[in-house]
């Protein structure tokens, strides 16, 4: 065992975190406020992961024949801690480099390849998520969207639901069900879709979490190529699997979560609540679970660099990241007291992001269920 | 970074795994528990095979020391351990043969293993101070949480010679980190027993453990005791960063109350049973909640050491 940071390892952070320093605009923490999802920072996300692809860190994870470096899943690692820090920079691109090309990569034609992976490494193509529908939330494999075979394309219909990015996105990871008679897992494909195509609408479905933050996608005989579907016709639920261990831990909530923390303690400190042994208690409660968040997915990214399968640890990072994002969210609140009703406060918007924790990407439930069977071995039935 | 076991550290647990199987255990516990006795043999034994001096020996670690910690625990050994093999060698350099009791100057209440000690550790604040004494220099304590307690005297708790500045923190340090290591320990055992308790127990026709309501339980003392444990590995393995110390064990200990919480909750009236196993480890982890003043106070260490700089 070795938990320290190889001297290697070290220096890259340190050139990544100078090269945020000018690469990041200076109203940063003002066009960050609202999410990676929205407007400024989606837009911005095409600026900044072009000069990060320039520099070679936006997929340097990946391997050297699909524009990478071959470089450890610690060095992703370390890109992701810092961008999550800062509000993430890549916007939706996050979800390119952690998940969408490693699934290309692992199921797509040489053609999808050819198309789809010099985009996302060049920094400049968005993606969202076609996967809840409205009768499919945590039960995804319930999905209904459908998509029937004529010719040389599918006709889609359906609805997708939640769809973060949808307004900006080029393509949609979209899962359909191609066997009409199928149920649950069988039956299942991805259909890698533009989102221009026709027949494809987007609305908006205003929350408390933020603008544009979730959306409504209808799909109303939308005609999407058979040579877009990734992977082998109804055996789609493999490559959601592979994509899904990938994504849990894909974003490093717990970097947000301890710079937060480091500016609620200054907070304090200046309201005169530090010396306060209640609220002593709580940040170190709150540092605590920030930690722990972090070593289990330094576990995770542990078994990735060796080349190990996913296994349950996977959900176990992801349930112990929910419960830090929840304690700072609701810590923020009340440290900054009433400053937090305030729209875009610091506060606020922590406490926004904070709030669909234990929602977004498998209800927590769904990990506790998966930690249960696998970990515990515990009966279904 | 690098989080698996190398050959060394499976053979060490592998090797002190097998010693604890033979001499130590539930029942061997329960046995010794009744009188409040202190497990000798399996001190001398640990003492002889090596354990005890695995943070001293020539390309031995810390974390070593702290996974036999661990596993001790797991096995409900009835020894001051961790006091022998993690916190002494890191603040006297050297081992010590005999139980070490670690003793709050300030405090007045029952200590673990202090009835046998034949060496207590004081944290006197700023230094640390060591009296070095007979068996039986505090007068042995009845108690239902699991150890072997002692109360020393007032007096012993002024007494001893100091190890000199800066050592009341190493103290503190290496303390929370075997705290954390025991109660990751205890968890993982108490946790064991009840998993395969409620995966036999049937009631309404089914067994306990298909219930949705209880699996959640569990899964979730599972994600807070796993993140102890590596916070565990992680302070020892980076030699007790106060900081981190007391993030190993403000996580430990808190997971620990929880654990126990649960693990009696769903066991139901037998849990409390001595024909049942698991009181011996949800005893002792409440004994190690309270021992140091506490999750309060682990936690307010991690504030003052992360945004106020001191201990």
């Amino acid at each position: 065992m070795e938990f320290n940071w190889s001297e290697e390892d070290l220096a890259f952070r340190r050139d990544f975190i100078a090269f945020l320093g000018e690469a990041l605009p200076k109203d940063w923490k003002e066009v960050s406020k609202e999410g990676p999802g929205s407007e400024a920072q989606a837009s911005f996300s095409r600026e900044f992961c072009a000069r990060m692809a320039k520099r070679g860190w936006l997929t340097q994870h990946w391997p050297g024949e699909h524009g990478g470096r071959d470089a450890t899943p610690w060095r992703h690692a370390i890109v992701g801690e810092e961008l999550w820090a800062r509000g993430e920079p890549r916007g939706p691109q996050y979800m390119n480099v952690n998940w969408i090309g490693p699934a290309i990569m692992a199921f797509g034609s040489d053609e999808q390849k050819t198309h789809h992976l010099p985009l996302i490494s060049s920094g400049n193509v968005l993606w969202c998520q076609g996967f809840s529908e409205p009768e499919a939330g945590s039960d995804l494999v319930a999905l209904r969207t459908l998509a029937l075979r004529d010719g040389d394309d599918y006709v889609v219909n359906g609805t997708k639901i939640w769809t973060s990015y949808a307004n900006h996105a080029d393509y949609c990871f979209l899962l359909v069900r191609t066997d009409p008679d199928s149920k649950r897992h069988k039956g299942v494909s991805i259909l890698l879709m533009p989102m221009d195509t026709a027949g494809v609408e987007i609305r908006e479905i205003p929350s408390v979490v933020g603008k544009r933050y979730f959306h409504e996608v209808f799909l109303t005989d939308a005609r999407v190529p058979v040579r877009a579907r990734l992977g082998p016709e109804h055996e789609g639920w493999d490559v959601v699997t592979y994509a899904l261990q990938y994504e849990r831990v894909g974003s490093a909530r717990y970097a947000r979560a301890s710079l937060t923390l480091d500016r609620l303690a200054e907070e304090a400190r200046g309201r005169g609540l530090l010396e306060d042994t209640t609220v002593q208690e709580k940040l170190g409660e709150a540092r605590c679970l920030c930690e722990a968040a972090r070593m289990l997915t330094y576990r995770v990214i542990d078994q990735r660099a060796r080349g190990l399968p996913p296994t349950a640890d996977t959900n176990i990072a992801r349930v112990a990241g929910t419960l830090v994002d929840r304690l700072v969210g609701e810590l923020a609140l009340e440290i900054f007291g009433s400053d937090s009703l305030e729209y875009g406060s610091f506060a606020d918007s922590n406490f926004r992001m904070s709030m669909t924790a234990g929602v977004a990407v498998g209800a927590t439930e769904v990990q506790l269920n998966l930690i249960a069977s696998r970990v515990l071995g515990m009966p279904k039935d | 970074m690098d989080f698996e076991l190398d050959q060394q550290q499976q053979a060490i647990i592998g090797a002190v795994s097998s010693l604890l199987e033979r001499g130590a255990g539930p029942k061997r516990a329960i046995d010794l528990g009744r009188h409040g006795e202190y497990d000798t043999k399996l001190h001398e034994e640990l003492a002889r095979s090596g354990f005890t001096d695995l943070a001293l020996a020539e390309g031995g670690s810390a974390l070593e020391a702290l996974l036999a910690t661990e596993a001790v625990s797991r096995s409900a050994g009835q020894v001051a351990f961790g006091q022998a093999a993690l916190v002494v060698p890191a603040l006297l350099g050297r081992s010590l043969t005999g139980p070490t009791a670690l003793v709050l100057a300030g405090d007045k209440g029952p200590v673990r293993f202090a009835a046998e000690a034949t060496s207590f550790l004081i944290d006197g604040g700023e230094e640390a101070r060591l009296v070095e004494c007979k068996a039986g220099s505090a007068p042995k304590t009845l108690s239902n949480f699991g150890y072997p307690m002692g109360t020393p005297s007032e007096e012993l708790r002024r007494d001893g010679q100091g190890l000199g500045p800066g050592s009341g923190e190493k103290l503190r340090a290496w303390w929370r980190v075997m705290l954390a290591a025991e109660a990751v320990g205890a968890m993982s055992a108490a946790m064991e027993v009840t998993t395969e308790y409620l995966k036999n127990r049937r009631q309404f026709g089914r067994t306990i453990a298909s219930f949705q309501a209880v699996q959640h339980r569990l899964a979730e003392c599972k994600v807070l005791s796993e993140g102890a444990r590596w916070l565990a590995y992680e302070a020892a393995a980076l030699g007790a960063p106060p900081e981190r110390a007391a993030l190993a064990a403000a996580h430990a200990l808190s997971t620990a109350g929880r654990v126990f919480v649960e693990t009696h909750q769903l066991s139901g009236a037998i849990g409390f049973t001595h024909e049942h196993d698991l009181h011996v480890w949800s005893m002792r982890l409440q004994a190690l909640r309270i021992e140091m003043g506490g999750t309060a106070g682990h936690r307010r260490a991690v504030s003052l050491t992360r945004w106020m700089a001191e201990a």
